[in-house]
């Protein structure tokens, strides 16, 4: 790690000696240029953004999330005025929970996982934007329920929802369980949907004096026929693959072959290149391809 | 817009895979197969003016069916992929600047070079096809196959324009296969991908070749010889079918070699 840190310092111009041993190291710390950090902020749902820029001392081994619980206790902005804390989503710390997705210079990744020192390798200063596909929930939170919903519609998971006793499941080979685990390991971050080129934007902005019932129900309607995204299309082929979990492949291809399927698919593979995970998304992509025109022939003429 | 029926609903909606599909299908069958023919055919050229010759009489001893077979097997399936393109293209959002993957620079790319292929491949079936020097060149004349093309190809701006044609309409059907295959689900694994990818550029390159080697060979092309050989074909297969002259074919040969002698009157008169 100290060497990691050493590389830096020497690697910028600030040009002091090597001679200095520990103190040295200490003092090359303190004399780097404070982290500057820009915001795409935002108050409300459906409200105008804007760009807010901080500043923090420097520090090594900063991620994104510890710049912001940083810029959270000044909650002062670069122009010394006192402001509202940014707000953002995460939990785990550890890319496993997928909820704190963030346009990070521009490229969607994981707060958690994107280190400071890395980034700065990038430009003088951080950019932090919320996601772009999702509806802004405020600052860099967002509204993630349409890929939650995506889930919904390719029934991404086993149908054993009983009390009553099936009994040991059937046994899975190892090899199958090589192909399954990449794709189990998915977290819903949603890095798969905003990088993607065909997965748009879908935003339901409550009208005054709208009901939460009425809100939700216009939220879901406007889903339908949308784009489910690679993720959805990956869990889809998971579960297809489950001994168990087969058993409604066929509903599962139904979702798939409907408005909005796996015909969207435009195959810029930014899914496979942006996932934090690296999922093989285009693999399941393409099986699910060739899953659909096997089911598609097969309805044809089975019917 | 959200209280409208969704989407998904609409016929449109329902038979959307279907739809894509077709679509899929259409430009690998019949269009590209098509644009594989076509090129081909016109890198014959580099075989000489007669062996282009024969290869257009052939395709014309279809006679009164030459006009439903190119609607049927070329113009509407173009149409289709090009209606369903443009609905595919207004509703994605490239990213290429923020996420600058050679696969999303192909996705891009696939865009771009569709619609350039569709507004040059609009011109060049106006212009060479139906009406003519009206929209620069000249027109094809299927009994004049090499020379007319020849003529009509002339201007260093048509040539220029039709290179980016085919070039535009070449990377399209070369990347389309390899995303073609994914999208029906031949090839699967990264693996496979990038085989398929090797096999797609091979196609792409010899396709290219062809097409800027018939667009080099129509240019090299020494017109006067062209005509007489085509002259010759024409007066051949007349003989052979024992038909006399045809009215519209003679006066546009004469037309040529009026033209070309007095090219050659200007070359010797420069030369006094």
């Amino acid at each position: 790690m100290i060497k990691a840190v050493d590389g830096t310092v020497t690697g910028n111009d600030h040009g002091h000696s090597a001679g200095g041993g520990g103190n040295g190291h200490a003092a090359s710390v303190a004399e780097r240029k404070p982290i500057r950090v820009r915001v795409l902020r935002q108050d409300v749902a459906g409200g105008e953004s804007y760009w807010e820029r901080f500043e923090i001392p420097y520090e090594p081994n900063l991620n994104v999330i510890s710049v912001l619980q940083k810029i959270a206790a000044r909650a002062t902005s670069l122009d010394g005025r006192a402001v509202a804390p940014v707000a953002w989503d995460c939990c785990c710390l550890e890319e496993v929970c997928g909820s704190c997705t963030m346009l990070v210079n521009g490229r969607t990744r994981m707060a958690c996982s994107s280190l400071v020192d890395k980034l700065l390798e990038e430009g003088d200063e951080i950019e932090l934007r919320p996601m772009s596909k999702f509806p802004v929930v405020r600052d860099l939170v967002v509204d993630r329920r349409r890929l939650f919903h995506s889930l919904e519609r390719v029934k991404a998971w086993v149908p054993v929802d009983d009390s009553y006793d099936h009994g040991p499941g059937p046994r899975i080979s190892p090899e199958e369980q090589q192909d399954a685990y990449p794709l189990a390991t998915c977290i819903s971050c949603g890095c798969c949907l905003e990088a993607c080129p065909q997965f748009t934007k879908v935003e339901t902005v409550q009208r005054a004096g709208e009901t939460a019932e009425s809100l939700e129900k216009r939220r879901k309607d406007s889903f339908e026929g949308q784009f489910v995204g690679a993720h959805a299309i990956s869990q889809a082929m998971l579960f297809n693959s489950h001994p168990t979990g087969r058993m409604i492949a066929d509903e599962r291809l139904e979702a798939l072959t409907s408005a909005g399927g796996i015909q969207m698919c435009g195959n810029a593979q930014n899914c496979v290149a942006v996932c934090p995970k690296h999922i093989p998304l285009t693999r399941s992509i393409a099986r699910a391809g060739r899953a659909a025109t096997v089911w598609a022939i097969k309805r044809l003429f089975d019917r | 817009m959200s209280d409208a029926s969704p989407p998904s609903r609409s016929f449109l909606g329902r038979h959307q895979f279907l739809i894509y599909r077709l679509f899929s299908l259409s430009g690998l069958v019949p269009v590209g197969a098509f644009l594989v023919v076509h090129l081909l055919t016109n890198a014959s050229v580099l075989g000489g003016p007669g062996a282009f010759q024969s290869r257009v009489n052939l395709i014309h001893s279809l006679g009164p069916l030459l006009v439903p077979v190119e609607w049927a097997f070329i113009f509407l399936p173009m149409l289709f992929h090009a209606t369903v393109g443009f609905v595919i293209i207004a509703n994605g959002l490239p990213n290429v600047g923020s996420y600058p993957y050679a696969g999303n620079v192909r996705y891009t790319l696939q865009r771009a070079t569709g619609m350039i292929a569709f507004a040059f491949i609009l011109w060049h079936v106006i212009h060479l096809h139906w009406l003519g020097t009206p929209l620069g060149g000249g027109r094809f004349d299927p009994h004049h196959a090499s020379s007319s093309t020849a003529r009509a190809l002339a201007s260093p701006l048509v040539t220029a324009l039709y290179a980016v044609g085919i070039l535009s309409a070449v990377f399209h059907f070369a990347n389309g296969l390899w995303s073609l295959g994914i999208t029906w689900g031949l090839w699967t694994s990264p693996a496979a991908m990038r085989r398929a990818s090797a096999v797609s550029i091979v196609v792409g390159v010899l396709l290219a070749a062809a097409g800027l080697g018939a667009l080099g060979g129509m240019r090299a092309l020494d017109v006067d010889a062209a005509v007489t050989i085509e002259k010759r074909m024409e007066e051949f297969k007349r003989l052979q079918e024992g038909t006399p002259p045809t009215p519209a074919a003679e006066p546009r040969g004469r037309a040529v070699s009026r033209r070309s002698e007095a090219a050659d009157e200007a070359v010797r008169d420069g030369g006094r």
